[in-house]
């Protein structure tokens, strides 16, 4: 006994509401990812020292007076690595201006991280928080997220996906903050 | 130097700050609002003598020809001037005041949260250091970890320069205590280094100081972790 794929009339308008609920779920799903707020807006960004993947470590406060950018990414997370190179670029035209970049990876294991670290072959300091003491002080619930802070330390945007619209919002609002 | 330490440690203190701090700042409102003269609060001028440029700004303006004329104007800046240099004069005073102030709530906080009976520092030093690459210390004072620090290759620069890191600052009871301290590095060769130095201490009645000083014992070719009682 074979399976057939019902052709009913009645199994097909089942099918097609089911679909319909789906794709208006993932919608307003990704809705309120997108506009979830963000409790440290306008806070003072929480202060860290962590470890590079390659090279010496890092501490935030040490770049007082520059608009930074923290990109939480994982070795698992395939858009982190195009967000990342995209970054990179941003860090090539705007480190003249007072830019800092920092990656975190949230990796578990730091060999992994590392490797991916390696790989990803950008210009600015990838990170590694294993015990995600950093991540959980920004409250990372999303990857790849970019939070910027301006030159007073303050949380100033937080960009909970990529694509290329949301770069564009990313380098709308960088620059703002830079010509501050 | 001072500041230095102060930046050094004020990432590692601030969450023990920040409730002292919280009802600290409402004071220094308080007082440089009784601290500040009139004038810059906005208040009216009491008296002819006490004119402002606010008010002069207020003041009805002159005919359009008579301010025009190279005399009104010259007339008008040599007037102004020593107005608007009373006025600096003002604010630099205000913001020496301030200043102070904020020196003086430092003081005060500092001993407030920890009095000279029981206090308790931990400085940290670094001689030479051709053979270890400070990476990180950490400390634990009778067992229990105080602080584990983290330096930026910013930080060692300063720390060979000269500079001297408060480390910890703490509250410890009278009595016998033991402190240990960890050091993690780069060592010679560059190879992963760690190594550790512990002291027993008797604390007073008065602060203590204890120092862990990174030397460079050049007859072995290796470095050398020591933790000196200031007495």
């Amino acid at each position: 006994m074979s399976w057939q794929r019902p052709n009913h009339p009645v199994w097909r308008e089942v099918a097609q509401r089911w679909l319909r609920v789906a794709v208006i779920a993932l919608g307003c799903s990704a809705a309120v990812q997108a506009e979830l707020p963000y409790a440290l807006i306008g806070q003072s960004a929480p202060d860290f020292a962590l470890r590079a993947a390659v090279g010496g470590n890092a501490r935030l406060s040490e770049h007082r007076g520059e608009v930074v950018v923290l990109s939480f990414w994982s070795s698992r997370c395939t858009p982190c690595r195009t967000q990342l190179a995209a970054l990179n670029r941003s860090l090539t035209t705007y480190h003249s201006a007072g830019l800092a970049m920092f990656g975190i990876g949230v990796d578990d294991d730091p060999a992994q991280a590392r490797d991916f670290a390696r790989s990803a072959s950008v210009s600015f300091e990838l990170l590694l928080d294993p015990a995600k003491g950093v991540s959980r002080s920004y409250q990372v619930d999303n990857l790849p997220m970019t939070v910027l802070i301006d030159r007073s330390g303050t949380v100033r945007t937080v960009l909970r996906d990529y694509s290329p619209e949301s770069e564009q919002l990313y380098l709308q609002q960088l620059r703002a903050l830079l010509n501050e | 130097m001072l500041q230095m330490t102060r930046a050094m440690s004020e990432a590692d203190e601030t969450p023990r700050r920040a409730a002292p701090a919280a009802l600290l700042a409402p004071l220094l409102a308080v007082v440089l609002l009784a601290a500040a003269p009139p004038t810059a609060l906005g208040a009216p001028p009491a008296g002819p003598e006490a004119a402002t440029p606010a008010a002069a700004a207020s003041a009805p303006a002159p005919p359009p020809g008579e301010a025009d004329s190279p005399l009104a104007t010259a007339g008008a800046a040599a007037e102004s001037s020593p107005d608007t240099r009373g006025l600096d004069q003002e604010i630099q005073d205000l913001k020496k005041d301030v200043v102070d102030l904020n020196k003086d709530l430092f003081i005060l906080e500092e001993e407030l949260l920890f009095p000279a009976n029981t206090q308790v520092a931990v400085f940290l030093s670094v001689d030479v250091g051709q053979f270890f690459g400070l990476d990180s210390v950490q400390l634990k004072i009778d067992r229990k970890e105080v602080i584990n620090y983290l330096y930026t290759p910013r930080e060692v620069e300063a720390l060979l320069k000269g500079g001297v890191q408060r480390l910890y600052l703490g509250n410890l009871k009278v009595g016998g205590h033991e402190l240990v301290a960890f050091f993690n590095g780069k060592g010679p060769n560059q190879r992963a280094y760690k190594r550790g130095a512990s002291l027993r201490f008797e604390k007073g009645v008065g602060a203590k100081y204890l120092e862990l000083k990174i030397d460079d014992r050049q007859k072995k070719l290796q470095p050398e972790f020591a933790i000196k009682d200031w007495e």
